[in-house]
């Protein structure tokens, strides 16, 4: 890959949230379809997206670097979970928002592992970073959708973040070096994390076509075609090298 | 081309190729992982030029300065099943010689308990600072005085009397002695955080207390690879966590310092003394919110041979005594800045020679400030300014200093 392909594929990535807001706005894929007879409105019944991810290199747990000058062994902690995926649509139906609000999810700080990893979230949510180890943690971002530090706090505390623009937010530990996680920010709630199986739905989809993405660990697949018909339910599966 | 100007070029393209790649998502952000996990190697890179430094305050030895030190660490943990890992690093300064920092085997004995016992080149038991030496541990540029500034006092070489030694101070970086070893060579700081003493060391954890016991061949200000006075240092160290963010901490390490070649030619052949060097330290950290505070105190005290005294001149008191403070605080600005800074003294007991009382070396005293951007999450760039201070002596007694330095780790 040259080095302007590889500043394009970047910027691809990087501006996958841009796209989507700009989507957003663009976009129009009418909620309520018209009928022919008698100038009766009737309402189209959404479907829904489900299919299975399938990761076939999964990221590599990040490793706690080699402790060389600690005076013996440090305390064992938690496994992320790295198959976890979310799939979302790229652009989001008009009117996408009109029954969106921001509510509240949690990503806990739970032997020295992030829990959830991943977390999926709507514009206007706010994250709250509870800490349930005996420990100081620190969290902070350093991403340009939502930079942030919430200091210091102890066991029991609990500090809130809201996200107000959609975009990839990569969470880290200052003083965990291994600690990290993603959270996904969408201006649309058309998005779905796969469960242990891989296996995802995304539910209340108005009828359409549209493109769809699986993402992995900071994996994205390519946008993939798909049409929703009027209260069905489409099919797609992903493999994410 | 001069050995400083490489440098400065050196640490320049760094820089910028470091920003670059840093830019590109080229570098490696986590430790690299081989063997199903068994194997993980991570590093440190840290470039750092600053001003002259024409009275030694910052140097390590005769040839690196902490402000103008280029050095990439690697670092290595083979995992041998649950009860063994194999520990290691290596150094090089200024692109010189690779040389190995730490090399020991850990094994807990029981998987169950908080128990591990280390075998070769070990950690520092003593002290809270030895053992955060690495670039992005350290907030600021320069290191704390009792780890870094070299004092006057040699183990392989002594002066014949007080005059002697008095004469010598402030010039720890390069100095000569009449007895024992004639060759030009550095003095000892009151600890060492530039090379690692090698020995058995053990660390158990119960609840809220940890402690640390080692037996090793060198002493905090000479830790050794090869013993030089078939004596062994015994040092210890026990850390308190009451409340979540403070560490309390005391150490303790006793050991003989002189070497046996050293003791001989002051004291003849017949002698087989130990002359002893023994250390205190107290330390404490408190960190809550975007605020970290450390506040660390040591004191050394050095037996030394006395030698008959020349004709005219007064013979050495011993013990020799050596005490630091220093205080240091960071606090985070916002999530990719902070500022930090440090506050250092490091005084001298009395010694009487002909010309009065005089602290047997120059008291140094320090002050550091410091700013630190992350460039990104493991690419830091720090700035510094540096007020030194040094009561008395023949070198330069006062220097500001300016520095800056470009910290990558993964």
């Amino acid at each position: 890959m040259t080095r302007a392909q590889r500043k394009e594929h970047r910027s691809q990535r990087v501006a996958r949230p841009a796209v989507i807001f700009v989507s957003f706005v663009l976009s129009f894929v009418p909620l309520v379809s018209v009928a022919p007879k008698a100038g009766i409105v009737i309402a189209a019944r959404p479907g829904s997206i489900r299919g299975r991810v399938e990761v076939r290199r999964p990221a590599a747990v990040v490793e706690r670097r080699p402790g060389v000058a600690d005076l013996g062994t440090p305390a064992g902690r938690d496994v992320p979970n790295l198959l976890r995926s979310v799939v979302y649509l790229e652009s989001a139906p008009r009117g996408a928002f009109e029954t969106s609000e921001g509510g509240h999810a949690v990503m806990d700080q739970r032997n020295e592992t992030f829990v959830p990893h991943v977390l999926a979230i709507t514009t206007g949510t706010t994250v709250d970073f509870p800490n349930s180890d005996k420990f100081y943690h620190n969290v902070f971002s350093l991403s340009k959708t939502r930079p942030f530090d919430l200091g210091r706090y102890a066991t029991g505390a609990s500090r809130p973040v809201r996200f107000d623009r959609a975009g990839i937010v990569r969470v880290f530990c200052d003083i965990h070096s291994h600690m990290n996680a993603y959270i996904l920010v969408f201006n649309h709630p058309f998005f779905a994390m796969t469960d242990a199986e891989g296996r995802y739905r995304i539910e209340n989809v108005p009828p359409g076509s549209y493109g769809v993405i699986a993402w992995n660990e900071g994996t994205s697949s390519e946008a993939r075609p798909i049409t929703v018909a009027d209260g069905g339910v489409a099919e797609l599966d992903f493999t994410l090298r | 081309m001069t050995g400083l100007s490489r440098i400065a070029r050196l640490a320049l393209l760094l820089v910028v190729c470091a920003v670059r790649l840093a830019d590109a998502q080229v570098l490696p952000s986590e430790p690299i992982a081989l063997a199903n996990g068994r194997v993980i190697v991570s590093g440190d890179l840290s470039a750092a030029y600053g001003s002259a430094d024409p009275g030694f305050f910052n140097f390590t030895d005769y040839e690196h300065s902490t402000l103008r030190l280029f050095r990439v660490d690697l670092t290595a943990a083979v995992k041998a099943g649950p009860h063994f890992t194999l520990l290691g690093e290596i150094r090089t300064e200024n692109l010189g010689k690779v040389r190995p920092y730490a090399l020991y085997l850990r094994i807990r004995p029981w998987t169950t308990r908080d128990f591990d016992i280390q075998v070769g080149r070990v950690p520092p038991t003593f002290g809270a600072f030895a053992r955060r030496t690495y670039a992005n541990d350290n907030p600021l540029i320069g290191y704390p005085l009792a780890y870094q500034y070299l004092t006057t006092l040699r183990p392989d070489a002594l002066p014949a009397s007080a005059d002697e030694l008095l004469r010598k101070r402030s010039i720890g970086w390069l100095v000569r002695y009449s007895l024992g070893d004639p060759a030009l060579d550095h003095g000892v700081p009151l600890v060492s955080a530039f090379r690692w003493d090698t020995g058995v060391q053990a660390h158990t954890t119960v609840g809220i207390l940890s402690a640390t016991a080692a037996v090793t061949t060198g002493t905090v200000s000479n830790p050794l690879f090869s013993d030089d006075n078939h004596g062994r240092q015994l040092a210890g160290r026990v850390e308190l966590r009451p409340v979540a963010g403070m560490v309390l901490g005391t150490s303790l390490a006793r050991g003989p310092f002189i070497s046996q070649a050293a003791a001989r030619a002051a004291l003849g052949d017949a002698q087989d003394a130990e002359f002893m060097q023994t250390a205190w330290g107290g330390d404490a950290e408190y960190s809550r919110d975007h605020y970290l505070l450390r506040l660390e105190t040591i004191v050394s005290r050095w037996q030394v041979p006395i030698a008959a005294a020349p004709p005219s001149q007064i013979a050495l008191q011993t013990p020799l005594g050596a005490f630091s403070t220093s205080l240091e605080g960071r606090y985070k600005l916002r999530p990719d800045l902070y500022v930090a800074a440090r506050y250092d003294h490091l005084g001298f007991s009395d010694e009487t020679g002909a010309a009065g009382t005089l602290p047997w070396d120059a008291p140094v005293t320090r002050v550091e400030i410091a700013a630190g951007y992350s460039i990104q999450r493991n690419l830091l760039l720090k700035i510094a300014v540096q007020h030194n201070d040094r009561d008395g002596g023949v070198l330069q007694q006062v220097a500001h200093m300016f520095a800056a330095q470009l910290v990558f780790w993964f």
